[in-house]
């Protein structure tokens, strides 16, 4: 035995002992022996990593999470807190007032689809519940219309607001937004478009009186709601007015003589309760697509490949002696279409196409109440929120 | 909710009320994650219920305790996600300012 | 015995225009003629969509 082996011997044991603490470094000690095989043979790593994209079908689409599927040979398939804190990346790539692009890499599906389902159905929102029609003379229905008005973007931050089942659907300022719409389209007069501008917000509460009004009595007539105080006289609201986020949205159309005067209450809610909750016009990912040319494509080849190819992934380069090559210029743009290796079995041999399984490019389009950054850490907030009441409710 | 036996406490089903795949697929991740889990997996017993069950079998420690690591790692990783993204964003927003002011 | 009936006011279908009828009236409005009336909407009950 070399004196070599001798010391790495006893740095195992001390590692052992001390890795009653700490397994961590235990772990990281086994796998910097040089016997242990960290990383996977290569095409068993393409098939980890890369979804397989065929002529006929996508090939080795499922992610592998257990810990130990490759023990037999010798990997470690967990990802460790530490590994993925490393590995993890955000890349934003557009970022506007209501939709935002970014690359999230390192991180698995199950996660990503968590997020995108979050943002979806239950991130909160603000939006039109009751509507208290008192006329409505114009051709399209009252359910019609209180339908067009709960879709409507209400431009307030839900963060601000409770929700109404906190106070025993109690409608008091916390919890709820007036609106009213009065229009009228007079008689001998051209036809009104009525757009989402008429709503006007009402920060002292409804107006419309509940019960019957006795006519002789002084005291002012109950309403739909009890505000203890105007909402313009809170602070977050004193200086931005609220109103709906769009203001050219068509609710109805006013012929000569017709009125629609009604009030609109606003709540918080979900998503997942009714769509008009949710904050998000759309929010999808797709994974990174990966192109790679496995032979050369030269001459008329490359000139063909670059014409197969509606999205333009594909370039074309000068190699010199009025020769040409192609290459890929734009893998971003491609779309799977799979119209490069149609034509024949030596056109799936030429090109590869491949998507990242652990690399998503992530939209998220924001409905207006809450910018789409914003958003997204919201939706992460509300999955740790989930987590915690699991640990909670088990302990 | 916990379904398990008092005298095998390495077998269990929590049943999850209120909550649906966003969760549990998220949770199974993380559970596989885990060396000491064997099996785990859920299901939704009933498209109308909002309850997902949970099966975590392990190879010897309390499931309810491999259950509560998982979730743990969950929101770890949760948080790390949300303070990349922050950082990303505003470094995004710094790069942006500094471009605009090129042009101008 | 009975009170006096009070004049309801009904809304052409055709102009919009407000017509007040007494019992034993034509139904008929007296701007344009047409003989679709319709009853205004009441402002007493509560009433509440969606």
């Amino acid at each position: 035995m070399s004196s070599d082996e001798d010391e790495s011997m006893s740095e195992q044991e001390e590692q052992t002992k001390s890795g009653k603490e700490d397994n961590g470094s235990v772990l990281d000690y086994i796998m910097s022996l040089e016997s242990v095989p960290s990383k996977l043979p290569p095409h068993l790593e393409l098939l980890k990593t890369r979804v397989l994209c065929k002529i006929d079908a996508p090939q080795h689409t499922d992610t592998i999470q257990y810990s130990g599927a490759y023990a037999a040979l010798g990997v470690d398939n967990s990802i460790r807190l530490d590994n993925f804190r490393q590995n993890f990346k955000v890349q934003v790539n557009r970022l506007t007032e209501d939709d935002i692009e970014f690359d999230m890499i390192g991180i698995d599906p199950a996660l990503a689809n968590a997020f995108r389902r979050i943002l979806i159905a239950e991130v909160p929102t603000m939006a039109i519940e009751r509507i208290y029609m008192a006329n409505n003379t114009s051709v399209i229905q009252d359910e019609v219309l209180s339908h067009r008005l709960g879709l409507i973007p209400i431009g307030a931050d839900p963060r601000l607001f409770e929700y109404p089942e906190n106070a025993g659907n109690e409608k008091n300022e916390k919890n709820t937004i007036v609106f009213k719409l009065h229009v009228r389209c007079e008689r001998q007069q051209p036809r009104i478009t009525v757009k989402s501008n008429e709503l006007k917000w009402l920060p002292n509460g409804s107006e419309l009186p509940s019960e019957d009004i006795k006519p002789n009595s002084s005291s002012k007539p109950k309403t739909f709601t009890s505000f203890s105080c105007s909402q313009d006289s809170l602070p977050e609201f004193s200086g931005n007015p609220i109103a709906p986020r769009n203001l050219d949205i068509i609710l109805a159309k006013l012929g000569p003589g017709q009125e629609i005067e009604l009030e609109a209450h606003a709540v918080k809610g979900i998503g997942r309760t009714h769509a008009k909750w949710s904050p998000v016009a759309t929010a999808w990912y797709r994974m990174l697509p990966e192109v790679v040319l496995l032979k050369e494509v030269e001459d008329e080849l490359a000139e063909e490949l670059k014409n197969k190819c509606p999205v333009g992934v594909f370039d074309i380069e000068d190699i010199g002696k009025g020769r040409k090559r192609a290459t890929v210029a734009r893998p971003r743009s491609c779309t799977l279409c799979r119209e490069c290796i149609r034509g024949g079995k030596e056109w799936e041999d030429r090109v590869a196409l491949r998507r990242v399984k652990d690399h998503f490019i992530f939209t998220v389009e924001s409905t207006g109440a809450l910018p789409p950054e914003v958003l997204f850490t919201e939706a992460v907030k509300i999955l740790e929120e989930k987590c915690e009441r699991v640990i909670t409710e088990l302990s | 909710m916990e379904l398990g036996s008092y005298s095998d406490q390495s077998k269990s089903t929590f049943s999850l009320a209120d909550e649906d795949h966003t969760i549990a697929n998220a949770v199974r991740f993380t559970l596989n994650q885990d060396p000491r889990v064997t099996f785990c997996g859920y299901s939704i017993p009933h498209p109308s219920d909002n309850r997902v069950n949970i099966r975590v079998q392990t190879t010897g420690d309390s499931a309810r305790e491999v259950l509560k690591d998982a979730c743990q790692d969950l929101m770890q990783m949760c948080q790390h996600v949300r303070s990349t993204f922050d950082k990303s964003v505003n470094d995004y927003k710094m790069s942006k300012t500094v471009k605009d002011m090129d042009i101008k | 015995m009975d009170p006096q009936p009070e004049p309801v006011s009904y809304i052409c279908g055709d102009c919009g225009m407000e017509n007040t009828l007494k019992p034993g009236d034509v139904i008929q409005c007296r701007e344009c003629g047409y003989r679709i009336l319709y009853k205004k909407r009441t402002r007493r009950s509560k009433f509440c969509y969606l």
